[in-house]
């Protein structure tokens, strides 16, 4: 579809995806983010970095609501999707986790063919009316996600038994096939090796092309990469969020700098 | 086995089916056909409501509409309305169809049962069912047999309803869950919260049974101590519940001190802990610590074996080899020992649990971290040094748990000390002598007959209610040791 | 580290007293340690050695073969079923010892039938009238002492007045088994029969329909109950006082006396709603309230197993949490579930004071054929056979615990079976 990815294209698209206003979010007593205000916009990759437990995660579980499913969090502010209010009543947090799909730090495939691990999406949410309708969904995601030359041959084999480079793609694949807009990405690389980071990475620039990336990453460098716009989270606030370029280059803030060069983290 | 024996059923021989006192307060349906047809009938309906609204849902799909909800959602959504109401409906009816009907029965011919005593009534109302099967014992009245039609007709009258009630109801639901199919109904979220309330309702049924088990004990317990004083149950020292079953015989009356019955059980339990203790910590010591691999791999599942083996076993086992060992043994060093010796009900129960008390041993010392191992270790201990300072002390609290845990299954092991332990009960601590223990007089009380109004039955729901609640405190305290101890190291 | 020859060690001090006395306290804790363990296994040696010594005779059952002409003068089309068996059986006895007289000889030399052979020769007369005038061959049980006799159970060498046959009967015995009319096939009564006053008809036909029932009963009520509260307890039910109280309530309910359960039963099922005594319904239902703590705790612990990511890429992908569940979460789990199960099936399997309480230790002839039927379970029945007088009943008690062991072990290994084959490492 696109033959010839840009690599250094600016951003180009100011849609505004997420906006989230003074967002809490609280593990019992404790306040893990201590009110948040970001725009996220399309087409584009943000990614989040900042020292362990600096909230980055919380955060991006709070925008598929994954943290409903902790009992003891709770959530406060406004975050709205293309304008609506996710945390409103009547929205199906089911629904909404089909929109914004997810990609976890560790490759977690389920048990079970290739295929089906594809064609899992789908299924629930109805999206084929067919076998020939799956057959081709399942194609094209794992065409989007760089692995159908790999495993086209082997769709019936357990999803298990790929690479853990093969494996994260199969996870990305599965997520991309449930038609989302956004794709969220919890430390996509941290468990994988460097050329398999390098191919994720890659992917991950392509995605941009149709999906609003999110991504959480521990690696300062994979930020400057593949992120067009980065925000720096320090115990549960956000710091700074701008260009990628102007935050790795031109930080305004102390603690930016003190944690781009290495003094904290 | 010359032993007092339980009163045997052996002698109803003549009938091909056993002549069975009715069974309780009321009586169950005997016809299934009519119960069978209603369930057929109503799976039936259940997977035509599925298959129409999946159709009917496929159909708006196919038509462009944008569902909320999967077909299949659809279908279930209505199996499920169907199927859950109309199944309460159909078991509410068939217990207490037959209660209703009974009463119609009595009310019928209430001016022939005026006067009468419940026991006599209960007679009555048994020959006129038996009337209505069609077995004629002697020359009944001709009321009974008029009474006999009716209750036929009754049963008849009341089979058809249920049926009718089924269809109505099912083909109404099937009806209402059809109407409610439309691209934006959240069919799923509806199947879904069927499923968490059914969900729920099976969690709940574990404090209905303990309620159950309360309520029941606690209400005959109750009905005990309106015919036997509370103390002279709870301090009385003589325990002869043999008293006679009609009211007109004269016999000396029961007496229910439970104080010989407890003090019987104790004995017991002690001798049992005297072999399982010793014999289980030693074992779990030996496994977790010493023993090669594969020595492990081959003891662990042979001590698995022996905690599978069923209590009537072992009792077999106490009765067939242990006591006539144990009677030799002691007549060949010339000690006079009773034949229904204490020493071997509590022996083979202490074998029983050497097991149970290994195995949370063994837990109990895995479970204490390597670190503490390796500090020992580390400062030139020996592996039974390391053991026996640190390493058992360290697990204690989970032990002891088992061991609490034990003592509750000891006391409340019945098989064993019903087939190997004495009937009389004696204030005495001699493990030579005969003992009886609370389950062997539960047993005995209640096997044969069981009228719900006579002292000697409700004693036994009396003695079943001290076992529970003794029972219940250990549990209860040795869980929560052992829970606590887990959480230390977890 | 078990080298204990601390003696070749070339530490200062290593062959002190100390030392050896250190080292020795070691020993003497393992030789306690497999002193114990070996007493547990001798103790289940002599425990299945003496079911198999007592046990294994019951397998076979002497019989009689012997000619017998089916008399039209006692036995007569009109008068079926009833008719002279009896005495049709002893002509044919009195043809091999003629010289018996007396009633009370004649009645010994009947009793060398046991007492069903005179059913089985009359159901084949019923289901074929022709046979009335011919000479059938027949080959039926003898009775428990001669069948004791022949096992060698009964001593030749014990004093006559001792003895339960005497020597006239041993010599008409050893006769017939001169002449090839004893054998000792497999008996295959003991499966096919149900109980009977007569050991040598008693079988556990009735017992095993009885536990079978039974059991399906359990099963059928405590699985779904089981699974439905384990589901709800680990993936659904918020952390409070209410999942607090199920979740203890739970595990004392699993340390309850199977006996109270019993009295649960006869107070609640036979004496409130009115249930049947003896039934195998109303036994698994009783069974089933015992085994749902130990199917919950089982399902628990096996959905506890599998990993919370599969959890989170199903969510994450736009799942439900009842999708999650019951499509990813649930299958993982089956495996451990279904071992809890049969183990769990297996102990109710071998409960037996919860089932005397309701009466299913009742004597019956004939096998159950519903589940409403009064019936005996397996337990029970070796129950009421190691009660039983007769001296053939203890062989047969052993034999039914063979049975019982039998079945037990298959379920177990079937369990640990599943549990090896389907054990998956995350």
């Amino acid at each position: 579809m696109y033959d010839t990815p840009t690599l250094e294209r600016s951003v180009d698209n100011n849609t505004v995806k997420f906006s989230a206003r003074d967002v809490h979010v609280f593990y019992g007593e404790t306040e893990a983010i201590k009110g948040v205000d970001v725009d996220i916009l399309d087409n584009t990759v943000t990614a989040f970095i900042g020292p362990s437990g600096c909230g980055k995660s919380t955060f991006l579980r709070c925008l598929n609501r994954m943290n409903d499913t902790i009992d003891i969090c709770r959530v406060t502010g406004k975050i709205t999707l293309d304008g609506a209010d996710i945390y409103d009543k009547r929205i199906d947090p089911v629904q909404l986790r089909a929109k914004v799909g997810m990609v976890f730090q560790k490759p977690n495939p389920f048990p079970k063919s290739i295929y089906d691990n594809v064609a899992y999406g789908p299924r629930i949410h109805g999206l084929a009316r067919s076998k020939a309708d799956l057959d081709v969904i399942v194609e094209k995601s794992l065409r989007r996600a760089a692995l159908w030359d790999e495993a086209k041959d082997r769709l019936q084999e357990p999803g298990t038994g790929l690479s853990g480079g093969q494996q994260q793609r199969l996870c990305i694949a599965r997520a991309v096939a449930t038609a989302p807009e956004v794709l969220l990405m919890d430390e996509p690389c941290s468990a994988l090796d460097p050329i398999a980071t390098a191919q994720v990475e890659e992917l991950i620039d392509e995605l941009r092309q149709e999906y609003s990336v999110v991504i959480v990453t521990h690696s300062m460098q994979q930020a400057a990469r593949v992120s067009q716009k980065t925000a720096f989270f320090h115990l549960g606030d956000l710091v700074e969020f701008g260009d990628t370029a102007q935050i790795f280059t031109n930080p305004r803030d102390s603690r930016t700098e003190s944690y781009i060069t290495g003094r904290i983290g | 086995m010359n032993r007092w024996r339980l009163p045997s059923h052996k002698l109803d021989q003549t009938h091909d089916r056993p002549a069975l006192s009715p069974g309780g307060f009321l009586s169950f349906p005997k016809d299934h056909a009519m119960t069978t047809a209603a369930f057929l009938c109503l799976f039936v309906l259940a997977i035509a409501g599925y298959l129409w609204n999946r159709q009917a849902a496929s159909a708006m799909r196919a038509d462009g509409a944008r569902l909320h909800s999967l077909e299949g959602f659809h279908g279930f959504y209505s199996l499920l309305t169907v199927l859950v109401p109309v199944l309460v409906f159909i078991l509410l009816w068939v217990v207490l169809q037959g209660p209703v009907i009974d009463a119609a029965l009595k009310g019928g011919i209430s001016e022939r049962l005026d006067g009468l005593g419940t026991g006599e009534v209960q007679l009555i109302v048994a020959e006129i069912k038996s009337l209505s099967r069609g077995a004629v014992f002697g020359t009944p009245e001709q009321w009974k047999f008029d009474a006999a039609e009716r209750y036929l007709a009754l049963n008849a009258r009341a089979d058809q309803l249920l049926l009718v009630i089924v269809l109505v109801l099912s083909l109404t639901l099937i009806v209402f869950s059809r109407r409610k199919v439309a691209a934006e109904f959240r069919a799923r979220h509806g199947v879904e919260r069927i499923i968490s309330g059914l969900m729920i309702f099976c969690s709940v049924v574990a404090i209905f049974v303990t309620i159950g088990i309360v309520a029941s004990l606690a209400f005959e317990t109750a009905r005990f101590f309106a015919k036997v004083p509370v103390t002279e149950f709870l301090f009385g020292t003589n325990w002869e519940p043999q008293i006679p079953l009609r009211e007109d015989q004269v016999a000396a009356a029961g007496a229910f001190g439970w104080l010989p019955v407890m003090l019987g059980t104790l004995v017991i339990t002690v001798i049992a802990l005297f072999v399982a203790v010793p014999v289980g910590l030693m074992s779990a010591i030996y496994l977790n610590e010493f023993a090669p691999k594969r020595f492990r791999a081959v003891a662990k599942p042979f001590l698995e074996i022996l905690a599978g083996v069923p209590t009537v076993v072992y009792g077999f086992f106490a009765i067939l080899v242990v006591a006539p060992a144990m009677r030799s043994f002691f007549a060949a060093i010339g000690i006079e020992v009773s034949p229904n010796i204490a020493l071997a009900a509590g022996g083979v129960m202490g074998i029983m649990l050497i097991p149970f008390i290994s195995s949370f041993a063994d837990d109990a010392l895995s479970a204490v971290p390597q670190s503490l191992r390796d500090g020992a270790l580390g400062l030139g201990a020996t592996r039974a040094e390391m053991m026996l300072n640190v390493l058992f002390p360290a697990a204690i609290p989970g032990i002891v748990g088992g061991i609490l845990l034990a003592v509750s299954r000891a006391i409340g092991e019945t098989m064993i000390v019903v087939m190997a332990a004495g009937l009389i009960a004696k204030m005495t601590i001699n493990p030579l002598d005969s003992v009886t223990t609370v389950t062997v007089q539960i047993v005995t009380l209640l096997i044969g007959d069981t009228s719900f109004d006579n002292p000697k039955t409700l004693a036994a729901f009396a003695l079943g209610m001290m076992l529970f609640l003794v029972t219940l405190v250990i549990n209860v305290f040795a869980l929560r040791i052992v829970r606590k101890y887990r959480e230390a190291y977890d | 580290m078990t080298d204990l020859s601390a003696q070749e060690t070339p530490f200062a001090g290593a062959g002190s007293d100390l030392v050896k006395r250190r080292n020795r306290k070691q020993v003497v804790l393992q030789g306690l340690g497999l002193a114990a363990i070996s007493f547990a296994a001798l103790m289940l040696f002599i425990l299945i050695a003496s079911l198999v010594v007592t046990g294994y005779k019951a397998f076979v059952q002497t019989h009689i073969t012997i000619e017998v002409y089916v008399d039209p003068a006692e036995v007569s089309v009109e008068k079926l079923p009833r008719g002279g068996f009896r005495e049709v059986l002893l002509a044919s006895l009195q043809e091999e010892f003629p010289d018996v007289e007396g009633r009370a000889e004649l009645r010994r030399l009947q009793n060398v039938f046991s007492n069903g052979a005179q059913f089985q020769l009359r159901d084949m007369v019923a289901a074929d009238h022709s046979l009335i005038g011919q000479t059938v061959t027949l080959r039926v049980p003898v009775s428990d002492p001669f069948d004791q006799l022949a096992k060698g159970l009964v001593k030749r060498e014990t004093p006559e007045q001792l003895r339960r046959v005497n020597d006239r009967e041993i010599a008409w015995f050893d006769a017939l088994d001169a002449a090839g009319k004893i054998s000792q096939p497999i008996n295959w009564g003991l499966i096919t029969n149900a109980d009977s006053r007569f050991p040598e008809l008693a079988g556990l036909k009735g017992a095993l329909v009885g536990s079978f029932w039974a059991l399906l009963v359990c099963f059928l009520i405590s699985f779904p109950l089981g699974i439905g509260a384990a589901i709800y307890l680990e993936e659904f039910a918020p952390r409070n006082r209410w999942s607090d109280l199920i979740e203890v309530n739970i595990n004392n309910l699993a340390a309850v006396p199977s006996v109270v359960f019993g009295l649960l039963a006869l107070a609640v099922f036979i004496g409130w709603l009115g249930m049947p005594r003896s039934a195998p319904i109303v036994g698994g239902m009783t069974l089933a309230l015992m085994t749902m703590p130990t199917i919950i705790i089982a399902t628990r612990a096996a959905l506890k197993a599998v990993p919370p990511s599969i959890r989170e890429a199903a969510l994450g992908v736009g799942a439900s949490r009842h999708q999650v569940v019951f499509g990813h979460v649930l299958p993982l789990a089956m495996p451990g579930i279904l071992t809890g199960t049969i183990i769990g099936l297996a102990q109710a399997l071998g409960e037996t004071a919860p089932l005397l309480l309701i009466g299913m230790n009742a004597f019956i002839t004939s096998a159950p054929s519903s589940p409403f039927d009064s019936a005996t379970a397996l337990p029970t029945q070796i129950f009421i056979w190691a009660d039983s007088p007769e001296r053939g009943f203890v062989s047969r008690t052993s034999a039914a615990i063979l049975v019982l062991l039998t079945f037990l072990i298959t379920m177990n290994a079937v369990a640990i079976y599943l549990r090896s084959k389907f054990e998956r490492k995350w």
